[in-house]
């Protein structure tokens, strides 16, 4: 029975190019475990390593379905993020899992370290097969099983092009500005959830940006697209506006910063930068990057609200003179 | 599309797809600015709330909330509760039944997944050090 649920997958997968065999937890894996659990991202088990397996099996699959379904603090989703998966199939994915460590694990069943050096003399026929899934698997190459598993995904219409594709990382289109049951914080078994507006139905004429919510907020209340209260109840208050530019001499080669008064007292009271987290006053303030990625300084809202600290050139615009002369000829004073 | 040979269209499609595909486990997919606080709410069997910046700076702008109300600029840093709401103080400003819904229409805030850590989504603390915030 163990045996056979092993080798048959493997077998068809092989010899029918994995297409007649349709496997729901194959399937799974392909499409959403995969994307972790083959290159071991975030410190995922491996598909086919057992050492990265043989300390988690210790507690039962029971306990590795239970992980698979609700997440762990570690740093893996619930479902591993693909929340329309039956639980069936997740069980099942984590059975397709289970399989290729138990096989390796079988092939050298005292010294699961050595399993992957094992696996390639019983694989080399089946890499050999497919050296287009070596090619797409640089992370872990050397590991037969990985190698093997990228066969059946190549051959069953899956593509290669998902591990070396461009942005691998970054949010795709399809991705950005969920709804709110989609959003991977919201319970989507939550009634309320439902009820809850979508971002996307609310940016639809706002002008748009490159980061954040990827709307132009700043713009948005110069072309009189939104007209947010300034006062809870009075609807007429206005702000009051300050239009003052400082501008900060920064290190090296990067543009010197301009901040601005008037697009952040749109926004914002005195009260709520000064003198808490900027002295008014020229040059007691230290602010770094450093500070701002830790979320000080500008980065009390730039980097969690306020557009993000990707957008270097809003701030950064003013550009450095360039003075090469200076040194060597003082007099021009 | 139109235009170009019947090959590269089912090129561009297999790439959107693998793209698709390739992504579809990105779980930090949450709106920029989402705040999730989660300060007492799991203890209490309740879900965690979640306060979605992009809705309310539509309507407000930030001195409404971080100046006038108080809100301090710290997720799960402004000790709010329901007693506190109910009274008038933090969302109960607004969210009374005259200016917004009111504290009846609990699951309108209490819509996190249980668990959820207090954070703000998408900041760069977040992307930079997830570790650090989960061993909080």
């Amino acid at each position: 029975m163990k045996i056979e649920r092993v080798i048959l997958p493997v077998l068809m997968s092989v010899f029918f190019g994995g297409a007649a065999f349709a496997d729901a937890g194959k399937d799974l894996y392909n499409k959403t475990c995969a994307v972790c659990h083959a290159a071991g991202i975030a410190g995922a088990p491996r598909f086919g390593n057992a050492a990265d397996w043989q300390p988690r099996l210790a507690g039962g699959t029971a306990r590795l379905y239970a992980s698979a379904l609700k997440g762990t603090a570690k740093g893996m989703p619930a479902k591993g993020g693909n929340l329309t998966a039956s639980d069936g199939d997740v069980k099942a994915a984590v059975d397709f899992m289970l399989a290729s460590v138990k096989k390796t694990a079988s092939a050298s069943p005292a010294k699961p370290a050595a399993a992957p050096a094992a696996a390639p003399v019983a694989a080399a026929p089946k890499a050999a097969a497919a050296p287009a899934a070596m090619a797409a698997a640089p992370v872990a190459a050397a590991v037969a099983p990985v190698a093997k598993i990228d066969a059946t995904a190549n051959t069953s219409g899956a593509s290669a092009a998902d591990i070396n594709s461009f942005n691998r990382l970054l949010k795709p289109i399809g991705k950005r500005n969920p709804p709110p049951a989609e959003d991977g914080i919201h319970d989507p078994a939550n009634d309320g959830t439902l009820v809850l507006m979508a971002p996307l139905a609310a940016y639809g004429p706002l002008p748009k940006s490159l980061a954040g919510n990827r709307v132009n907020w700043v713009k948005a209340i110069d072309e009189k697209k939104i007209n947010p209260r300034w006062d809870r109840q009075d609807a007429n208050a206005a702000p009051v506006v300050i239009d003052l530019n400082i501008v900060r001499e920064v290190k090296g080669s990067m543009p010197d910063v301009v901040y601005p008064h008037k697009q952040h007292t749109e926004w914002l009271d005195c009260s709520n930068c000064h003198p808490a987290i900027f002295v008014p006053q020229k040059g007691a303030n230290a602010i770094s990057m450093a500070a701002i990625l830790l979320g000080e300084k500008c980065g009390v809202c730039h980097g969690k609200v306020a557009f993000p600290v990707s957008e270097c050139r809003l701030c950064h615009s003013k550009k450095k003179e360039f003075r090469p002369a200076q040194a060597t000829a003082p007099a021009t004073k | 599309m139109i235009g170009r040979s019947p090959w590269q269209r089912w090129f561009a499609i297999l790439l959107a797809f693998a793209a698709i595909v390739a992504f579809d486990t990105d779980d930090a997919r949450a709106e920029y600015g989402d705040v999730v606080i989660n300060n007492y709410s799991d203890a209490a069997g309740m879900r965690p709330a979640i306060f979605p910046h992009w809705f309310h700076r539509v309507r407000f702008r930030c001195k409404v909330c971080h100046a006038d109300l108080g809100f301090k600029f710290k997720a799960g840093g402004n000790e709010i509760n329901m007693v506190k709401i109910i009274d008038g103080q933090f969302c109960g400003a607004c969210h009374n039944g005259e200016l917004a819904w009111s504290v009846e229409n609990c699951n309108l805030c209490h819509s996190a997944k249980p668990g959820t850590p207090t954070q703000v989504h998408e900041s760069t603390i977040q992307k930079l050090a997830p570790a650090a915030l989960q061993k909080k």
